[in-house]
């Protein structure tokens, strides 16, 4: 069971990419990570989901967490790459409709 | 201190003229003593080394220097044992807290299934841990209305188990309200909002049935939908109703819907517990769900919910990942 | 009477010559092997904590002799200008020392020896007293 997450920065954006398994054991540690991110006024973060092959709901509370939190700190968040089964877990919890996401079909379109 | 370097002496002399595994046998009991004792490990090889000089003197003069030596490298193992014990104490105390705040939580968060003439309820919710992440609330009012609200925090252990008490008693406050799943979803979620930190949250589905007519209303925050069987059209429907998680924003509205249950119809509440197969991700768990009750749709709620259990516990292997709950009712 | 002697602590050597300092009192005080190595531990523990997290401190050794024989002491008290200690009360819990900061293995040192004292300040720096007697 591992998670990582890294980021690069371009053309004033902020790319996140997660990948492996988020779960009770690894959630803290991307929870640690993303709390790390300074948000700066206007900045945009595109986070990738694409890599998860797993994500429980504890997984869920670090991402609104996080989106929570640029929202307060005037920044954008965005999440992409969502896998069928994240982007369910996102429409039955709601979230679909509060957060920016794409889905994987969606990025693959405009490659 | 002297009575063990004479016992010790005594000992370790028997066995020097004589090694029989009884010598041995004697030593590791009087171990047992100096463990008791706390006796440090330096301690022990000064017992050790005083010994020999009483019973060896004409070798001492060689080996003092490599016994002084032992005695300074056990000085600072000793420190780091001492340390190893009080903290193997600390944990047994906080077992203890543990387990007197799992019996807290049990008695706080214990749920009665009603029984009802007019309805047959069926509940089964099976932690994975030492403390309930999911909690079920039942209301009713002799056999007019019964309302079921089947909740889950997401995050597990303690700070799950401090916000669902909040969750319950909001609950209970708002049972002048129960009739109306919209607005008990409104309020709950402004409580949880004000007072829980921005990574937690609590998915809940609410349903109020009205006997009398039969009509069942329900809403869902962030929850798995439960699933309708209708024994008319011998068929599985979602009791779909999106609604944002319990706790992420301060003003979220609620929206429900209503359906008629029937004569033998059916009504599947559960949490993320039971849909997600971890382990098998090609399966889809909601129509393992609906085939199995389906083939054994003339038990009762009860034996539905066990046997629900049973089967995707074998699924899974045995290894659950999270909280279990499921709620039956059946008309 | 009361025989005071001090080393500073400035290079990693001079945890050694602590050391040395603190054996030759505690021996001339009539403490057996086993003390000796537990006082020159502790004194091992402090200096390193200076050197390590101080980077700059003193080590001060007080032989205490009474006509009494039971009122013979040694006190070490290690004394430097560092960044002090912020809970004094967690440095001294068991398993602090694991995360490996200031104050690492003050409870050890408490065990070793008889008392202990800790006084310390943010951004000033920290004294800690800690005695044996001898039995």
């Amino acid at each position: 069971m591992d998670m990582a997450i890294h980021f690069k920065e371009l053309d004033n954006k902020l790319y996140g990419f997660v990948e492996g398994e988020i779960d009770t054991y690894t959630a803290s540690r991307l929870r640690e990570e993303l709390e790390a991110v300074n948000i700066t006024e206007g900045l945009e973060i595109v986070l990738n989901l694409s890599k998860i092959n797993y994500m429980d709901s504890t997984g869920l509370g670090v991402f609104v967490a996080f989106y929570k939190r640029t929202l307060r700190e005037n920044g954008k968040v965005k999440l992409v790459g969502l896998s069928n089964r994240l982007q369910r877990l996102f429409e039955i919890t709601g979230l679909s409709d509060l957060m920016d996401i794409e889905t994987d079909k969606k990025v693959e379109s405009r490659k | 201190m002297e009575q063990l370097e004479s016992q010790y002496q005594k000992i370790l002399s028997d066995y020097m003229t004589d090694q029989t595994e009884k010598n041995l046998y004697i030593a590791q009991n009087f171990t047992r003593q100096l463990i008791q004792k706390n006796i440090s490990p330096e301690d022990v090889v000064s017992v050790h080394k005083n010994a020999v000089e009483k019973l060896f003197p004409r070798r001492m003069s060689e080996e003092q220097l490599a016994y002084d030596f032992l005695i300074e490298v056990m000085v600072h193992y000793g420190m780091a044992h001492r340390e190893h014990q009080s903290l193997l104490q600390k944990q047994a105390e906080y077992e203890m807290e543990m387990k007197i705040a799992t019996n807290i939580q049990k008695t706080l968060l214990k749920t009665d299934v009603p029984q009802l003439s007019s309805i047959d309820i069926g509940m089964i919710s099976i932690p994975i841990r030492k403390m309930n992440g999911d909690y079920v609330h039942f209301l009713y009012n002799r056999e007019d209305f019964l309302s079921v609200a089947v909740t889950d925090v997401v995050g597990k252990g303690v700070p799950a188990a401090l916000c669902m008490s909040m969750v319950k008693y909001g609950l209970e406050t708002l049972d002048y309200a129960y009739k109306d799943p919209s607005y008990v979803l409104e309020v709950i979620n402004r409580v949880i909002e004000k007072s829980v930190d921005d990574s937690m949250f609590v998915s809940m589905f609410y349903a109020c049935l009205d006997m009398r007519k039969s009509i069942l209303s329900y809403a869902s925050a962030g929850h798995e939908p439960a699933l309708h069987y209708s024994a008319k059209h011998n068929e599985f429907f979602p009791l779909e109703s999106t609604g944002l998680l319990l706790g992420v924003l301060p003003e979220t509205k609620y929206l429900y819907n209503e359906i008629v249950l029937e004569e033998n119809d059916i009504v599947v509440m559960m949490t993320d517990g039971v849909t997600e197969f971890r382990a098998h991700d090609e399966m889809n768990s909601r129509e393992v769900i609906s085939s199995l009750i389906m083939e054994n749709k003339y038990l009762s709620a009860q034996q539905l919910c066990n046997l629900l259990y049973k089967q995707i516990e074998e699924i899974q292997d045995f290894k659950l990942s999270d909280d279990f709950t499921v709620v039956i009712i059946k008309k | 009477m009361t025989i005071k002697s001090s080393v500073e602590i400035i290079t990693e050597w001079d945890i050694v010559e602590a050391r040395q300092l603190g054996r030759d009192e505690a021996k001339a005080l009539g403490f057996d092997t086993v003390d000796q190595a537990r006082i020159t531990t502790a004194i091992s523990e402090l200096a390193r904590n200076i050197y390590l997290y101080a980077r700059i401190g003193v080590i001060e050794i007080e032989r205490v002799e009474t006509d009494a024989d039971t009122e013979k002491k040694i006190i070490v008290i290690a004394t430097d200008q560092g960044p002090g200690i912020e809970d004094v009360r967690k440095v001294m819990e068991d398993g602090y020392s694991t995360s490996g900061g200031l104050g690492a293995g003050l409870p050890g040192v408490n065990r070793l020896m008889d008392n202990m004292v800790i006084q310390s300040v943010m951004g000033k720096g920290t004294t800690i007293r800690a005695e044996k007697w001898l039995r």
